[in-house]
């Protein structure tokens, strides 16, 4: 191991809760298998219920959205039943993740005024939202007195601070698809900057109800309508055959800290931070800025003082977007980063929105663990062959620097550099 | 409506917003606050208790309750006008 600056951010815990698993070990394992659960989602509120209309006595169509939902997750025995009262899945899969990653980095005797938590996400339990709201459609005047809490987003910060006792700061960070590595880029500075010794960067679980699918799909994101009967081929990031992400349910929680604090005992840190950029496009639609990508990722690799050639593992944004896919690699293609390892999470786990930089973040880190990449499903013809692809078996590299993506609606581009100890 | 359903209904919706009360030997003379319930808790419970009973009450109504006997007697009241 080299020798350590002590001004250094590193990762020292880390949570996921995802729809091919809750943990990291069965995160990983299911991540190098290219074990997917997309299908028809089937939880309630995700597709449009079939309507009668009236006038022509006839069933709307119900939709059909495709997506990867978590199964079935465990909540820890140390959240009581009161804890959980009125808790949204959103809640609960944060409650769950950061239980994990609290646990690894051992933070329980930490000063809590010394720690903080940035909740990575905006509007993130719409679906929540919309059964109360469809419960008492007929008599809002029963709407529980609660609701004028828990409908707002800083609900989850309120429910982490309480039964995680964090007595620094905590806020929610909408940045769209970019919110969660936004939250870690924002965890890094709040180091840097002596506002805490220990913050928590999480990935909140967007949970989309049928109109944010809709929105969605009619915004021409979402796929698809062309895998309908094959939801285990929709989601192919880079494909020549792709036509828009497909959504996954995800979370994903690190805890980050200067190096001059990581001395608990059984504490053993991942990886180092060691670059970072946010740019903003000045453009509040979808579209993707080559100029923005490109302009992000030098930023980071100069803070890194690194040059492309040194990058030996990309994780990409990557969503399976016509455009986005596109300009994407051309932007890392312009950046001298062809010739590094890449593959696509999303293509396994679904695109998490506000979780899935925070959750390719840790993909990234548990690939570096393992020496080995995962395999990026439904890669059959990839949209530009100069790329060192991992496509459909996972494959042996030891990670030693490493850049993450991710890129939001409303002209967000972040990038990170994580380097192996 | 009788009374008895009005307190089996307080009761009810207090054991779920506190769950640890389950088993809890509950008397006509207990107050919420002294049960654990917060004041989210408690326009909570009274609020859950008007809906299950259909009743159409203002919360500020029941704010002179003093103890669950005084809270079923202001809805059984309510209830009968």
């Amino acid at each position: 191991m080299k020798s350590r600056n002590h001004n250094e951010i590193l990762i020292t815990g880390m949570g996921i809760t995802s729809a091919i698993g809750q943990g990291k070990k069965e995160f990983i394992s299911a991540l190098l298998d290219g074990r997917h659960a997309f299908d028809v989602m089937k939880r309630a509120g995700r597709q449009r219920p079939m309507i009668l209309k009236q006038a022509e006595g006839n069933l709307t169509s119900r939709t059909e959205f495709l997506g990867a939902e978590i199964p079935f997750f465990r909540i820890p025995e140390k959240f009581t039943k009161r804890a959980l009262r009125n808790a949204s899945l959103s809640d609960k899969i944060a409650l769950a993740t950061l239980h994990e990653a609290w646990n690894e980095a051992k933070l329980d005797n930490l000063e809590p005024e010394r720690i903080g938590l940035i909740v990575g996400g905006s509007n993130f339990q719409q679906r929540a939202l919309m059964q109360i709201h469809s419960a008492y459609y007929d008599n809002p005047h029963y709407l529980k007195p609660t609701y004028g809490i828990s409908f707002m987003d800083s609900n989850l910060c309120g429910i982490c601070t309480e039964s995680f006792n964090i007595g620094g700061f905590a806020y929610t960070l909408g940045g769209s698809s970019a919110s969660g590595l936004l939250a870690i880029i924002k965890a890094v500075q709040a180091i840097q900057a002596g506002e805490v010794d220990v913050c928590l960067a999480m990935g909140a679980l967007m949970d989309l109800s049928y109109w944010e699918c809709q929105g969605f799909k009619s915004l021409g994101a979402m796929g698809t309508d062309r895998y309908a009967m094959e939801p285990e081929l929709a989601a192919r990031p880079f494909d020549k055959d792709r036509d828009g992400f497909i959504y996954g349910e995800s979370c994903g929680v690190l805890v980050l800290e200067k190096a001059s604090v990581t001395k608990r005992n059984g504490v053993n840190p991942y990886a180092r931070i060691s670059g970072w950029a946010i740019k903003m496009d000045g453009n509040r639609y979808p579209n993707p800025s080559y100029e923005g990508q490109v302009c992000t990722i030098m930023r980071t690799l100069k803070m890194a003082d690194l040059n492309g050639k040194q990058i030996d593992y990309i994780n990409p944004h990557g969503t399976g977007s016509i455009i986005g896919d596109k300009i994407e690699l051309q932007a890392l293609r312009n950046c001298g980063l062809n010739h590094a390892c890449i593959n696509a999470t999303k293509s396994i786990t679904g695109h998490g929105l506000s979780a899935a930089g925070a959750v390719e973040v840790i993909a990234t880190i548990l690939q570096m663990k393992m020496g080995q990449l995962h395999p990026t499903r439904n890669l059959d013809r990839p949209i530009d062959m100069s790329f060192n692809w991992v496509c459909k078996n996972s494959l042996h590299h030891m990670i030693e620097k490493a850049l993450n993506i991710s890129i939001g609606f409303g002209g967000i581009n972040t990038a990170l550099c994580i380097e192996r100890l | 409506m009788s009374r008895n359903k009005i307190i089996e209904t307080i009761i009810r919706h207090t054991c779920e917003v506190i769950p640890e009360l389950e088993g809890h030997n509950f008397s006509l003379n207990d107050s919420l606050k002294n049960l654990g319930a917060n004041s989210v808790d408690r326009s909570e419970i009274i609020m859950m208790t008007l809906a299950t009973l259909s009743l159409n009450i203002a919360l500020i109504d029941t704010a002179g309750a003093k103890n669950i006997g005084e809270l079923a007697d202001i809805l059984y009241e309510k209830s009968q006008s």
